[in-house]
Order: C-alpha cells, then structure tokens, then sequence
C-alpha cells in the first residue's frame, strides 16, 4: 500500500514527536552530569530490517542519522515482547563504534508481530578498562578500552537480566551512574514503543508501515534531488592527521568521490593503515556505515535543510572501505579516540563535495580543538576536584554565503562552553584570557572563523591537565577558491617566559601552581581570493579584532588609515601583491607546513605507499608504515623523484632489513 | 467604586478588558495597534471603552499594561548605540555566548550579531575572584580610557559587565560612578544591578538586552503616563512584568528588563485564574493569534518560570513565566514541497498581508484561510465583525495548493489543518517529555484570537480529555494583566555545600534580600498592603552543571534544619528526573527571595444559570474529518451557566470563535467558563 503525502507528513510529525520525546525522556532521567553536558546519546525508530526512519533533531548527537541496527538485531536469534537488547561491543556489528556507547533496542509488536525497534545509545562516562573514562589515545588493543558486551538481552519479556546487569556493573569504575543511565535509556525504549502503539492505534497498522516505508523513500527522494544539482565526476581529496601515534608520523585519510547522477560512492581506498592507537574508526566495511556517513549528511543537509534525516539519505551514497585500514580496522583494533579520526574524515568529505560546488558549499571548519579537563586539588578544601573546561574550538570556514562563525559551528556546532565564572568556582585555578584568537581564521574574499584560546594558571600542585582530540598543530585547515588555510592550534607552557615549552600535539600534561598554559584551536579556512575582500568588511574586523592591521595589510592588501580604509594605496597595494605573489595551483589552499610536506610525500609516492602496503600483512603495516617514513625521513629531499619510486626503494630496504617480513609477504 | 482596566498590546490588535467594580461585569475591546506610535492605540482605546460602554477615563482607578515596545526594539534592532564594559581578556563573551549553535545538522548555521558588537566593546583592568575578593584593583585610568573609546564610537550607553561582580558588585559600582562623573551624557547599567547570577554570558546578555532598550521604554513610559494624565485617568499605570506579576510604571523606567515578556507571561497569568476556577490541577495554555501560537504548563494554579527565554535573537536570564512556541499561528501559510508533500508553516502571512482572507494583498493559503474553507469562520450566519473576510480569497488561495496536490479544495483545507495540527502535536510532545508529563491529563486552555478554533483539533491529537474557553479568551493577556500581583525577584550566587557551616553566610544573604525586599516594595512601589515572602534556593549534587530552584521555608534557615533543605531538593530531583540520591553531597548555587504584594482582586458577578436548552442562532455546514457536518450556532453572550450542547457547533463572541468539534460536549461552568469535554 502506499500512502498519501498529506498523511505522511501528518506521520512524519508523529514519528519525529516519538523520537524526540524519547530523546527528552533520555536527557530528563539520565543520572551522569555527562549525558547532561555533551548530549552524547541518540534515540530513534526503525525498521524491522534495523534501518533508522526517525531521529530526534532537538537534542543528542548529530552523528547516528543513518545508523542500521540490522547486523545487531538479527544476532538475537528471538525476540519476545518486552526483550531490550545492548551492546558496547564495537567489534560485533559494528553499531556501536565504541566502547563507552551503550546501544539498546527494543523490539515493537503489534498482535504478535514486529513493526518497528525502538532504538538509541548514550555514551557511559566509563566502562572499565586501562584508564578512567576508558578512552586513551595510548590504548592498542579494544581489551583495554573496558570490558564488552555482545549483543545480549538486558531486559526478558519485561524482567531485568540482573546476571548480565551484575557482570557490567562489576567492571566499570562508576557502576551508579551507569546503572541509573541505562534505567534512563529503558525509560526512553518504553516512551518510544507507547508512542509507536499510540501511532498504529490512530493510523492502524498497515498506514504504519505504509508510512514507515513512505519516510525512508521520502528521505531518499529529497537526497536525490539535491544530489541530482551536483555535477558528475570524480573528486579526489585527502588529509592528514598530524600524528599516527604520539611523537609518530601523518596519517592520511583519502577519498575518491565518484558523482554519478543522483548517487555517489566514496572510495576511501588510499587511506593509511589501521594504527596502532585509539583512533581507528570500526565501521566493518559496511558501505553505508554511519561514521562515514556524518559527514555526507552534514552536505546534503546543510545544501537543502529541509531534508528530512533517516537512513534514507544514506541510500544514495556507498562507501568502499579497503580491510586493515583506519576506516575499516580489523579486531583488536583500538578504536576509543575515533572522535578525533571522524572529524577530520568529514573534513575529507567536506573537501570532496567542495570541488563539486564551491559557489555552494564553504571551506574547511576548524578542527583540533581539545576536550579538556583539569584534574587538581583545592587548596581551599582539599579536595580532589576533576572538570572539564572550555570547550576550546574553532570557528567554520568561509563560504559563498559569508565568513565562517567565530570561536565554534559547522560541524562542531553542537559543543558548549563552560562559563568562566563556573570554571574558577570548580577548579583552583585562574583563567587570564578565554576569547577570539586574533588571525587565526584563514583569510579569504569569505574569512574563516577564528579560534578560540584559553590562558590558564594553575594554583595547585599535580594539577593534571588532560587535552583529548587535539590535532592540526602540523596540518592546518583548507581555504578553497584562493582562501586561505586557518592558523595552527596550539599548545604552550609557560608562553613569554624563559620556560616556555610547545608542546605540540601532547594530551597529557602534569603542571604545578603558577605554571601558565597557552591553549588554542585551529582557525578554519577562507573562502574566496583574500583581494578580493570588501575593503569595508576588512575595516569592519581591525575595528573589532579579529583581523589586525598587519594582516590586513599583508593578507588582504587593505591600507587602514585611522579614519578609515585609504582607497587610493589599498588598490595600489592589491595590485603589487597580485603581481607578486605566486600563482596558486590548484583548488585549495592547505598551507606551508603541509606543501613542504608534500614535496617529499608527493602523491604519487604517498599512493606507492598505500599499493604496497595494502600488499602487506594487517598487523605489519603500521610497523613497515613507520620504517618506510623513517627511511624517507633519513634521505636527502633534493634527491627524491617524488614519482613513486622513493618509496618502492625505502620498502624494499625494509623488507631488505627484517626477512620475516618478507616471509610474510611471500605467505 | 470604579473600573478596573488591563490593556496588553499585540502585533496586530491591542486588547482592552475593563472590570466594573459596581456590578462585577467584564468588557472587552480589541483596537487596532499603532506600533508607529506606540501609546496612541491606549488612548484609542480609552476613548473606546467610553464610547461603547460608557467607562469614563475619570473611572479608571487602577490600569495595568503590557507592551511590546521593549521587545520589538530588540527585533527592529533599533535601541541606543551601547557599549560593553568587560574584564581585559574576556571581551568576545558576547561573540561567542555558549558556543552552541541553533542548528546543530547545519553547517551554515550561526549566531545573530551581538547587540553590541566587538567593537563597542571595551577592556576594563581589573579582576574579582570567585570568592569576591580582589586579585588585581581597578585601575581607573583604563575606565578613562574605556570613555574615550565609548566617544570615538558614539555610544550612547554603558553596560558594565566584569567578571565575578555578582559576588562582590564594587569594581563595577566604582566604574559607574567614574562613567557618571566623567560622561554623564552616558546611560549606565550594571550586569550585578539587572540580575546578579553566576554565568558571565548569561548576566552580559541580559544587562546588554536591559540597557539597550531602557531608553525607548522609559521614553514610551513616560509618554504612556502623560498620556493617561491628560486623558484624566486618575490611577497610576502599573506594568506587567515578564514574572507574571506587574510593578509601577515609574519602576519600569529604571527595570525595563523585567517587562520584556510581559503580554505572553500576563496571558498563562489569565490562564491559571482559569485553571484556578475549573479547578484543574495540571493544565496547558494555548495562546494562538495571528503570528505565534504557544504553551505553557500551568501546575496547581501556578505556571511555570524559567530563564533563558528568548528576545527577538537573545536569551534572557531573568525570571520569567516560561511559554514555548509551538508554531506560527493562524497566519502559518501551506506550500507543497518539489516531492508534493504538503508542509504548512514556519513562514508566516503575519499580520501583514495576513491570510488571504483579510483581502490585504495576501495570496498564499493560511491556516485561518482553511478554517474558512471548511465553514468554520466568515460564513455570514457567524456575524463575525472584528475583520470582515472574503470567503473567495480563502477559496482561490487555497485552490493553488489543490491542485498541486491533486485534492479538492475542502479536503486541501482540511488537510492543512491537518498537518498544521501535527506540526503543533510535534512541538507539544517534546514539552511534555522534557517535563515528564503525560498530556492526556492535562487541562487545555485555549485563547488569543485563534486558540479556540483549534483547541478541539489539538486536544484530539493529544488525547485531552478536556477544552476550557476562558470568558473572554480574545483578551486574556490584558486581563491577566488586571488579576497580577506585585510581584519583584531577588538572587545571590552563594555557592555553598549545604552544610553546618553555610548557614551563616545564608542567614546573612537572606537578610540582605529581605531588606532589599521589603524596601522595593515599601519605598519604591509605595505598597502598604500584606506582604509574602518566597524563599528559594537553586540546588544541585555536587558534579551536576544545573540547578532545581527548590522551594524552602525560611523557617529551616532560621533553625539550621539542614536535612529539611536537603530533603526538599531530592524531592524537587526526583519529582523533575525521577531519581535522587540521599546520600550525594548537595550544593547550594543561589538563594532568590521572591516579594510578593496583592492588590485586592475583581470581584465578578456570578453567572447567570439556566436549566433551559441553549438557542442556537442559526446552524451551518462545516467540513472536517472528511464529511460535511451540521453546526449549530451559538452566541456566548446568550449562554447561561449549566447550558450544554453537543458538538459540532460555533461559539461565537467578539473577540473570537470556538469550534466545538463532533465527540466534544460543551458546558457552561459556573463561572462562565465554556468547558468542552472529550467523550469516549
């Protein structure tokens, strides 16, 4: 049967209201301050098959709009009324990407048969394992990201499976709060499954379906058509990580974007190898998975918002997950810290689908703004006091429609500050600056955001300062159209003293009382020639701040007198600095620290690499990763060919040098 | 004896309801708003309520008013050229409020411009800590030089915003008085004088929204007085206030912050009267009018407060009777999407060129263009008058979506209202959740000039079991405004572990507000009669980031009764979240004292009863769920208390109309509250 439009938009109200309200139910009666704070948790309905047809929008994370509960739901071999199943095993499925994400489901019935799950997961403040929280980018093995449930039901025909219920319990280090959380998540099922039963008594069953099916269509219908106004082609585009392990080396993310139509595939093949820390993504290889899939609704939406968001927009895009790599890791990859991989993939997707429309899409958002925390003593009360502080994020890059937000937005949009004022009541500690870095937005006809930065000073001895997914210290963020890339993040102790340390892409820090900490995100990329700017808009940030008069000078060719722009020698200046500088090649600008780095990793060497380890055993690549970049490292740039072959001669002499590689190579 | 006259001015009408002493009898009177100049619809109306009802401005012994000149100065963004005063090293606290975005899925989404942009924003050298104590002084010459900038800009006004001044005020009251002395051509406003709570983006935003419209207000409030003066009304006007309760228009000069709010807060005020009367313990009020249509939860006669309520593009953090927004009204205009899916709304006709019907140049659909369609409004036997409307132009408007939906005329109308009532039942159910409410079991109270001809639709969607049209539900936010108390909130960040060891320090705090109190509404509002006092306390566990505003009995402050105050705030958790933990560590963030004075209220006549069926003036078709119906008409004037009919029928009245859809039965309540109630 299919259903009129006038009665599935009527539906569609409906199975929103049943998600959101059990997303509001969720965040109401969730114990830990966590769930509160970050809003890390989902709710949703879907199909009997596990494909999501409805999600909250209010509330919760943006990351699960295509999720499909399908592999977790057939690997409970029954269900009766009343089960609710969980899991938080990242390997078994791939639903839940990690640990410390509880997902449950519950199935729907209606005379004996099921029409729908209710669904969602929140993330447990910690689940056990090596470290509090569970989550440490030192972490190799998912063994050590606390302990694993397999698909298994927690609730039996109404009655709580306490058995299983004690075994999780005995294993985290704050059992209350993950046993009140998951109370919570139950109250959500049983909101959502009321409302399911209140939908088929007001629609009847068939109208359900008819309209459960009609939605997933709808959602497919509206991705098409907004896919149908991007030209075809293929799209090459990569970035990188800063460091593959700490002190180690880039890691590379690649994507081939193939447009054909009303569909696309994502080719992710060239990306690096799994790695041997937290930030692999477990997607299993499924080709719609909703990790990669983040990023290419985040397009689709932001292109068309009045795009209805299910598992139905994900049907037009397939991905391509080569086995053993960071997109696609393979058992017992430590996959923790994918947060920190997952944004800059859906930078990578951002930057794909920009060369396909960059009169409609903007440059890249910042990314590499730290999750902080202070862990220290109050002097006052002593005791041990742990918060997290900031959020110290970027802002979102240029775009055709205007300069990129400041300090937050795209897709860190969903992040919220702490006040200053609650920090220092909280933490011992003395915050000297939280603001807007100055220039830290790349320049463009469409400037990117600015940063945000913080300058602390601890009060407290053993005062542990702990900064998770920080990044793009190296590798800035990408301008597009001659926008130029955003400022570096940092992280400096002590800055203006003689004991000023850079601490580059460090996490963990031990400082003591009068000690300063200089912290600041990316800035995001520019949009659009920089000459090009509007004189007026220029003046307008000197005026407040964000740009200063050098860089108005150098970036943007603008001569600010103090009662104005000065007409007359900001045109000369344009025109000297269009003479001057060099001709920009290509579509985007990455920045010096990356060009530099990519006269040496030259594409072509870079795609040898991932040919040759792609012919390499899983659990060797990221050892013979590290020697091939050694050996690179070790050579004389000016010697390189760049073509492929600089590579192809560094594996051989590592192969040359361990002959157990080359045993298992040969097997 | 006299009369007693509330006026709340709206987007397109300004509403009157005048109460005569003598004979206890209501009136109502809708004008049409001039917001070109604000204050002149007040003496229309004044002129009007003589004219018709024959209430002479020398009767008038007690007004309240609520207006939107405060609110609409936020939108049309035309308050003074303010300046920010903020600790050095924190000035972009208004460039990047809390970060968040309003659309998370949205990469383009962002924030609106500041009212005071980075530019107007000025460093001041010092720095308060936490516990109000002084780590850097103040160096004056930076507030000179604060002066200068504020001169090179052109500012016309000071707010002054430092870190920690809610704890300790002083830094920010020695700026003022630099600013007073040196450029006494500058407003000045102080964040710990407007709301002195923790949370610097908060207490900036809601001083900044305060001191950027305090100028026009105070002007129209003044105006609005000599105005009122010369017409020879003798009482002075009182204000409502976004608390739901109403101070003096000489204090509303000096805290226009509180009177932002006002006409929504003093319509849920109205709302609850009615709920005190119907006696229903949980109900919801549903105000919808031409551009807007809200809620608010009403529990026990007492409507909910919250913070953070929105001006225009702004968040407010000052206590606030809290309405959200479930759509745009009945000017919410249907279109058909490429897919030929029908959505109604978020864009909206407005007021104008309004629905289509109105014959104002509107030429899309509305929801009110619908209502037309299917009989419910502007069929000539109604005899609705307020605004003439071309039935045709509904049609024709209407006939444009049809066709691209491949229905008739009718059954595209009442698809509209169909969807329209979805769309309300979305932003419904996510209220209901975020509080924990089962909606069946909540009373609707429907009013604003298009709440009664849909409450039926919406209470079916939510399966109410039961509609309370007020008396006079057109003009409910100016009678709300006639019932309000005198009513002032008071707050200090305290920050405390409840324990032993607090209690001075809470003692003391809540000496000073008493004192504070007493002395706003003593000396300043010139109040003599009984006063009460509300203690409160805004609690939370040790860890948790938000606060319960818990209710205390000042008794237990006295007396030390720690586990009384603990007690009260792990039933306040477990009553919002459904858990508490007895044993967790409890804090205490803030301490409010709420002031509250009560004029003597409005005696109203009874109403009459009647054991006789009620007449229908005439009977017309309607159209909805798919058929044809027969509804009888009936004026509200003509009802009598016990009357009772079944639906589907037409209430009409001046200021608005009811349906009475098939399966509700409609009652007349002793107090002349119409209730219509669900079967089945």
């Amino acid at each position: 049967m299919a259903i009129d439009k006038v009665t599935l938009e009527i539906l569609k109200n409906h199975c929103r209201a049943a998600a959101e309200s059990m997303a509001f139910t969720l965040y109401r009666t969730a114990h830990s301050t966590f769930v509160k704070e970050t809003e890390d948790f989902t709710t949703g309905l879907t199909t009997p098959e596990g494909e999501t047809f409805a999600t909250p929008v209010e509330l919760g994370a943006t990351w699960f709009v295509g999720l499909n509960y399908g592999t977790v739901i057939r690997m409970i071999d029954h269900y009766d009324e009343g089960d609710i199943c969980m899991t938080n095993d990242p390997y078994s499925g791939h639903v839940c990407t990690h640990s410390p994400d509880m997902h449950i489901w519950k199935p729907v019935f209606h005379e004996g048969e099921i029409v729908c799950f209710v669904v969602g997961h929140i993330h447990n403040t910690d689940v056990g394992g090596a470290v509090p929280a569970s989550i440490s980018r030192t972490l190799s093995e998912v063994h050590q990201e606390g302990i694993r449930i397999p698909p298994a039901k927690v609730v039996k025909k109404g009655a709580f499976n306490h058995e299983l219920i004690d075994v999780m319990l005995a294993n985290v280090r704050m059992p209350e709060q993950n046993w009140g959380d998951l109370k919570a998540q139950i109250a959500a099922m049983n909101t959502g499954e009321r409302r399911v039963h209140e939908m088929i008594a007001k629609f009847g069953v068939e109208t359900f379906k008819a309209g459960v099916a009609g939605l997933l269509d709808y959602a497919e219908q509206q991705a098409r058509s907004i896919m149908a106004t991007l030209p075809d082609g293929d799209y090459f585009f990569d970035d990188y990580l800063d460091e593959d392990a700490a002190g180690g080396f880039p890691c590379r993310i690649a994507l081939t974007l193939k447009i054909r139509g009303e569909t696309c595939v994502l080719d992710f093949t060239g990306s690096d190898p799994q790695i041997e820390s937290s930030v692999n993504m477990p997607t299993g290889g499924q080709p719609r998975h909703a990790l990669l899939m983040v990023g290419f609704v985040y397009i689709l939406y932001s292109l068309d918002p009045t795009l209805f968001l299910n598992s139905g927009v994900c049907r037009v895009a397939e991905s391509i997950l080569p086995e053993g790599t960071i997109v696609n890791p393979v058992f017992p990859a430590a996959v923790g810290l994918r947060t920190l991989s997952v944004q800059r993939l859906q930078g990578v997707i951002f930057g794909a689908f920009a060369q396909a429309a960059p009169d409609r899409l903007p440059s890249s958002p910042a990314s590499g703004g730290p999750i902080m925390n202070v862990n220290t003593i109050d002097n006052r009360t002593g005791r041990r006091v742990m918060a997290a502080i900031g959020a110290i994020s970027g802002g979102a890059g240029g775009s055709p429609r205007g300069d990129g937000t400041e300090g937050s937005g795209a897709n860190a949009s969903f992040l919220k500050n702490t006040p200053v004022e609650i920090n220092e009541a909280e933490v011992p500690f003395k915050i000297l600056r939280y603001g807007l870095c100055q220039d830290s937005g790349g320049a463009g006809k469409y400037r990117g955001g600015n940063a945000l930065e913080m300058i602390f000073q601890a009060h407290a001895p053993n005062t542990r300062v702990t900064a998770r997914n920080r990044d793009r210290t190296r590798f800035s963020s990408w301008g597009i159209l001659g926008g130029k890339a955003g400022s570096h993040s940092k992280f400096v102790l002590n800055p203006g003293s003689n004991r000023e340390e850079n601490l580059g892409n460090v996490d963990i820090l031990t400082i003591g009382p009068g000690d300063v900490v200089h912290i600041a995100s990316g800035g995001s990329g520019g949009w659009g020639d920089p000459l090009e700017r509007d004189p007026a808009a220029v003046l307008w940030d000197v005026r407040r701040g964000f740009v200063s008069t050098k860089a108005a000078e150098q970036s943007y060719g603008v001569v600010l007198t103090p009662g104005g722009v000065d007409e007359a020698a900001t045109a000369r200046l344009r025109a000297d600095l269009a003479r001057e500088r060099p001709k920009q090649e290509g579509f985007f600008d990455y920045g010096a620290n990356r060009l530099a780095y990519e006269k040496i990793w030259t594409r072509a060497n870079y795609d040898a690499l991932t040919e040759l380890l792609a012919a390499t055993p899983v659990h060797w690549r990221f050892f013979v990763k590290h020697r091939v970049f050694e050996a690179i490292d070790a050579l004389d740039p000016v010697t390189l060919a760049g073509d492929g072959s600089d590579v192809r001669a560094a594996f051989d002499g590592v192969v040359e040098r361990f002959p157990q590689l080359r045993a298992a190579l040969a097997a | 004896m006299g009369y007693r006259v509330g006026v709340d001015i709206g987007g397109t009408f300004t509403d009157f309801c005048a109460f005569d002493e003598d004979s206890g009898a209501l009136h109502t009177l809708k004008v049409f708003s001039t917001p070109q100049t604000p204050g002149q619809e007040v003496i229309a109306g004044i002129t009007g309520l003589a004219e018709r009802y024959g209430v002479t401005p020398q009767q008038v012994t007690y007004f309240t008013h609520g207006t939107t000149v405060g609110v609409n100065t936020v939108i049309q963004r035309r308050g003074i050229t303010l300046c920010l005063f903020t600790t050095r090293g924190f000035e972009d606290v208004l460039e990047v409020a809390r970060l968040k975005m309003p659309d998370p899925y949205d990469l383009f989404s962002g924030r609106p411009e500041p009212l005071v942009t980075r530019d107007r924003v000025f460093s001041i050298d010092e720095r308060m800590l936490f516990d109000g104590s002084v780590d850097t002084p103040l160096d004056e010459a930076s507030v000179d030089a604060a002066i200068e900038g504020v001169r090179a800009v052109g500012g016309e006004g000071v707010v002054v915003a430092l870190l920690h001044a809610y704890r300790n005020p002083t830094h920010e009251q020695r700026v003022a008085e630099i600013i007073k002395a040196k450029a006494p051509e500058l407003t000045v406003t102080c964040a710990s004088e407007v709301w002195p709570v923790i949370r610097e983006y908060e207490r900036t935003v809601t001083a900044v929204v305060a001191g950027y419209v305090q100028g026009r207000v105070a002007h129209y409030l003044d105006s609005l007085q000599k105005a009122l003066a010369s017409a020879g009304v003798p009482a002075e006007p009182m204000i409502t206030k976004s608390n739901g309760g109403v101070m003096t228009a000489e204090i509303g000069k000096q805290e226009c912050a509180q009177m932002l709010l006002s006409g929504t807060a003093s319509g849920v005020i109205g709302a609850a009267s009615v709920a005190m009367e119907t006696g229903a313990r949980a109900a919801m009020s549903l105000d919808i009018g031409g551009t807007s249509a809200d809620v608010a939860i009403i529990r026990d006669g007492t409507p909910q407060y919250g913070i953070g309520e929105v001006i225009g593009e702004f968040p407010i953090y000052i206590p606030t009777v809290s309405v959200t927004s479930i759509g745009e009204g009945g000017g919410s205009i249907a279109w058909v999407d490429p897919h030929g899916v029908l959505k109604v709304g978020p864009e909206s006709a407005g007021s104008t060129p309004g629905p289509a019907c109105y014959d104002r140049g509107g030429e899309r659909p509305a929801i009110t263009d619908a209502f037309v369609v299917c009989g419910f409004l502007g069929q000539a036997a109604l005899g609705y008058s307020a605004v003439s409307m071309r039935t045709d132009l509904s049609e024709t408007a209407m006939a444009t979506v049809a066709e691209k939906i491949g229905k008739s005329v009718q059954d595209t109308a009442e698809a509209v209202i169909r969807v329209a009532t979805s769309g309300m039942y979305l932003e419904v159910s996510k209220l209901v959740s975020r509080h924990g409410i089962d909606p069946r079991e909540l009373s609707l109270i429907a009013f604003g000039g298009a709440g009664p001809m849909m409450a039926c639709f919406l209470a079916r969607e939510l399966g109410m079991r039961e509609v309370v049209i007020p008396r006079v539900p057109g003009v409910l936010s100016a009678f709300g405004g006639l019932i309000a108390d005198i009513k002032n909130d008071f707050i200090r960040t305290v920050y405390l572990d409840l324990e032993t060891g607090s209690l001075e320090e809470m003692r003391a705090v809540y000496a000073d507000l008493r004192e504070a109190a007493i002395a706003w509404i003593r000396d300043e509002h010139g109040y003599e009669g009984a006063v009460t006092l509300l203690h409160s306390a805004d609690m939370r566990y040790r860890g948790q980031s938000y606060e319960i505003e818990t209710p205390l009995d000042a008794e237990w402050i006295d007396s030390g009764d720690l586990n009384a105050m603990a007690g009260a705030f792990h039933a306040a958790h477990e009553r919002i979240y459904e858990h508490a933990d007895a044993d967790a560590p409890v804090q205490i963030i803030n301490l409010r004292l709420v002031v509250v004075g009560t004029p003597p209220k409005p005696k109203f006549a009874p109403v009459e009863t009647s054991d006789a069926a009620p007449v229908a003036t005439a009977s017309v078709p309607v159209f909805y769920d798919g058929a044809t119906h027969t509804a009888a008409v009936y004026a509200r004037g003509d009802l009598y208390a016990g009357q009772s009919f079944p639906g589907p029928a037409i209430v009409t009245q001046d200021d608005c109309t009811t349906c009475v859809l098939g399966g509700f039965t409609a009652t007349v309540d002793p107090s002349g509250n119409l209730i219509l109630s669900r079967e089945g």
